[in-house]
């Protein structure tokens, strides 16, 4: 932690940061935040997401604004109208369905050369989801099958993980809380701030 | 230009190909047909499994082995189980209300249909007996008691073959077929059972009963060998309406609700598509087509026909032929491609040259390659992905192909008839004149092509005259006399011009001599020096340039300056050059 980062935390402040939580209908992108949540303001039914939600969790010096977009084919064109908010995205991978990772690779893809995407350093973190279920693919096949080795001018990161229990899902926010690019994008702001 | 190809490739790929290839399993061993594949949520969680009826292995020793009812979800096989006959049809049907919504499957092979619930056999429909003759039954009757043997029964039946215009039934024609020797064991086996004749069942679809909801009750259509098409009731299965084609369906195609309207399209052995209706127990309209149908789909309100001559054909719904395109290939496969979500509709055709084709009306949108002919394709939703093709091929290996989300699927520029088609001509309006031309025109039209006839002949004639004329006086440019040629070549901007005159002797070997050239113009308007040019002796296939200076000397006009070529001894010059002088810049 840095000086700034100190300041802050005895200040009582904590960064604002908006993360895009992005991925294909099923996959468990509504669980994964659900889990992120406090204990206390956790659902316990999930539906399939319409249009877009907005949750806010915070973890030890971060606040979190998510916007928990939908997956489905028909509400996928909403995602790039927030690509320019986002300062880090979580793209969810059902690593149990085989037949659709080529549909996920297509949307990413697409996500990464978007103009809003492209010439930005924001991190990304890969939640390859649903480890539990028999058959489903490991985080390193996910990321095989997604080409993640061309991503050179962007951080990222994927964890396997299963969200109806919780697991996995720390060390990935771990990890977007500690890269650099979204420190560094930050810290601008503290200095107004102070 | 490296710079646009390497900076966009996902753009470009977006525009070219429209299919993601999500999945290939070369060794999946299927061996099916179009319709014996269909797209279902079996389970009622919201995933389409696959269903197949398998045809089996051909391979091993006789057909029929290896039929098998296969389920495949996402990747994987998840059910198999053995079909007792060789499958014809099949099809997902929804047949009573209960909740979950999972639909049934009704797969048909020989003369029966067998139902399946939750993948488990569940009834068993056999379509009525054909009418036996009663001659072949008393036979049989006979052969029962006793009273006749076998060779007296094959003669009897052979006569009734040859008479009866009922077919014999099926125990009599493999009685008929079989060896003498064998034929006693057959009657003694089969003696005790009553004698029937069944038809087999040639095709299947589905209509819904009366609401057009994607999960209402569904009723079964059945196509027969006997030229006859069933509309079964889906919960009693009892026949509610029986119809007659004049051959048997082979292809066929149901749109519409039971008890409102229905249209149920059939491509039948005869080479021709029948269109029947509600209330109708006869075709409303007919299609003969150029050559036999291979595949029939409906896009909207146009029937699509893939034809063995390698064309596919739309037509209205009233059997008008709207359009026929070629194919460079035969068509293995149809299926349509409706895409509800983005208001689209089109047809999925396979050709042996392992092409994909995808058509909007006679518009092809988009190839795509596949590794062998594909036998048997269907779209439809698979798993989660609405707009999925799932394809079976000769090998047997099975490809789903997912459409991107991106995809556009507009119709080609340039596509269709030409723009200046649809412009308006601009014809004038119906004059007095114009009528009373038209009725003469109506009227006297032999007269008016015979002065006409007349009048062309008369031109014909003066112009062969005055050509005749033209050569005897040697006034052309070629000489019938002498094979002398002589062209000319005018430089200079004026007032002064030179004059090369380009004289060749087109003689095969023999010279000629004592040639002069003599310019013939308007003293007033022209001088020329030297006016007379004498030629020296003229060698065979040689070009002679001779020039001679023009001035003009009157007012600024174009005039013609004759050049003739004269032979000593002669009073008719050889020939003669008109030249056509340009008008003097400078003057």
């Amino acid at each position: 932690m840095g000086l700034f980062d100190k300041l802050a935390s005895w200040l009582g402040l904590k960064k604002e940061v908006n993360v895009l939580c992005l991925g294909l209908d099923n996959s468990g992108k509504t669980t994964i935040i659900n889990q992120l949540k406090p204990s206390n303001a956790q659902t316990q039914d999930i539906v399939p997401t319409i249009g877009f939600n907005i949750e806010k969790f915070k973890t030890s010096s971060l606040s979190f604004t998510v916007f928990d977009m939908s997956g489905q084919g028909r509400y996928r064109n909403l995602w790039e109208h927030y690509y320019k908010e986002g300062q880090a995205i979580i793209f969810v991978i059902d690593s149990a369905d085989k037949l659709r990772m080529v549909v996920a690779k297509e949307e990413l893809d697409t996500l990464l050369n978007h103009p809003d995407v492209k010439h930005r350093r924001i991190p990304i973190l890969f939640f390859a989801n649903k480890m539990d279920v028999r058959d489903s693919l490991s985080s390193v096949k996910v990321s095989q099958m997604l080409c993640l080795e061309n991503i050179k001018d962007k951080p990222w990161h994927i964890c396997a993980t299963n969200a109806l229990k919780g697991e996995g899902l720390q060390e990935g926010v771990d990890w977007l809380q500690g890269t650099r690019d979204l420190q560094d994008g930050l810290c601008l702001c503290y200095i107004f701030i102070i | 230009m490296y710079f646009i190809l390497s900076g966009s490739p996902i753009e470009i790929a977006f525009h070219f190909y429209p299919w993601l290839e999500a999945h290939s399993d070369p060794v999946a061993g299927l061996n099916t047909l179009s319709s014996c594949m269909d797209l279902a949520d079996l389970s009622g969680d919201g995933e389409n499994c696959l269903v197949v009826a398998d045809l089996g292995s051909s391979s091993s020793g006789s057909l029929g082995s290896g039929m098998k009812l296969k389920v495949f979800r996402g990747t994987s096989l998840v059910s198999e189980s053995s079909l007792l006959d060789l499958p014809s049809g099949l099809v997902a049907f929804f047949m009573d209300l209960n909740e979950p919504r999972v639909p049934a499957l009704a797969v048909a092979s020989g003369p029966c249909v067998y139902v399946y619930k939750n993948l488990r056999p569940y009834f068993k429909f056999t379509l009525p007996g054909l009418e036996v003759d009663p001659l072949e039954q008393e036979v049989w009757q006979q052969v029962r008691l006793g009273q006749i043997d076998t060779v007296a029964l094959k003669d009897l039946l052979e006569g009734i073959r040859t008479k009866s215009e009922l077919p014999l039934s099926q125990r009599s024609l493999r009685f008929l077929s079989l060896e003498p020797e064998n034929m006693e064991e057959f009657v003694m086996m089969h003696q005790g059972q009553p004698i029937r004749r069944q038809t087999v069942i040639t095709c299947m679809g589905t209509l819904k009963k009366s609401t057009a909801d994607e999960d209402g009750v569904s009723c079964l259509v059945i196509g027969t060998e006997s030229s006859e098409v069933y509309v079964l009731d889906p919960e009693a299965f009892i026949i509610l309406a029986k119809m007659c084609v004049p051959a048997p369906p082979v292809v066929m195609d149901v749109s519409g609700q039971f008890d409102v309207e229905f249209r149920i399209t059939v491509a039948c052995r005869d080479g021709a598509v029948y269109i029947l209706r509600r209330d109708y127990d006869k075709p409303k309209y007919c299609v003969e087509l150029s050559s036999h149908c291979v595949g029939l789909v409906r896009v909207g309100k146009t029937v699509v026909v893939g034809c063995s001559d390698q064309t596919l054909q739309g037509f209205t719904q009233k059997g008008k032929r709207l359009w026929s395109v070629p194919l460079p290939a035969p068509i293995t496969s149809m299926a349509p491609m409706r895409l509800s979500s983005r208001g689209f509709s089109g047809v999925l055709v396979a050709l042996a040259s392992c092409e994909l084709r995808l058509y909007q009306d006679q518009w092809v949108l988009n190839t795509q390659r596949t590794p062998e002919p594909v036998t048997a394709l269907t779209f439809g939703r698979y798993g989660r992905e609405d707009g999925t093709v799932v394809m079976a091929t000769q090998g047997g290996a099975m490809l789903v192909h997912i459409l991107r989300r991106t995809a556009s699927l507009q119709k080609p520029e340039g596509g269709g008839p030409p723009g200046a088609q649809s412009v308006r001509l601009n014809v004038p309006k119906k004059s007095q004149l114009f009528v009373d031309q038209t009725l003469r025109e109506r009227e006297q039209g032999p007269l008016m092509h015979r002065a006409f006839h007349r009048d062309l002949l008369r031109t014909r004639l003066r112009t062969a005259q005055a050509y005749s004329r033209a050569l005897e006086a040697s006034t052309g440019p070629s000489s019938e006399q002498g094979p002398v040629k002589l062209h000319a070549a005018v430089q200079g901007l004026g007032p002064n011009f030179r004059l090369t005159l380009y004289v060749v002797n087109a003689a095969a070997l023999r010279p000629i001599t004592g040639l002069s050239l003599c310019m013939l113009y308007d003293p007033a308007l022209y001088t020329v020096a030297p006016p007379l040019l004498r030629l020296p002796l003229l060698a065979p296939g040689l070009t002679y340039a001779l020039q001679t200076r023009v001035t003009c000397t009157g007012p600024a006009l174009c005039d013609v300056i004759k050049v003739c070529v004269l032979q000593e001894g002669r009073s008719a010059p050889l020939l003669t050059a008109h030249i056509n002088m340009p008008l003097p810049e400078a003057l």
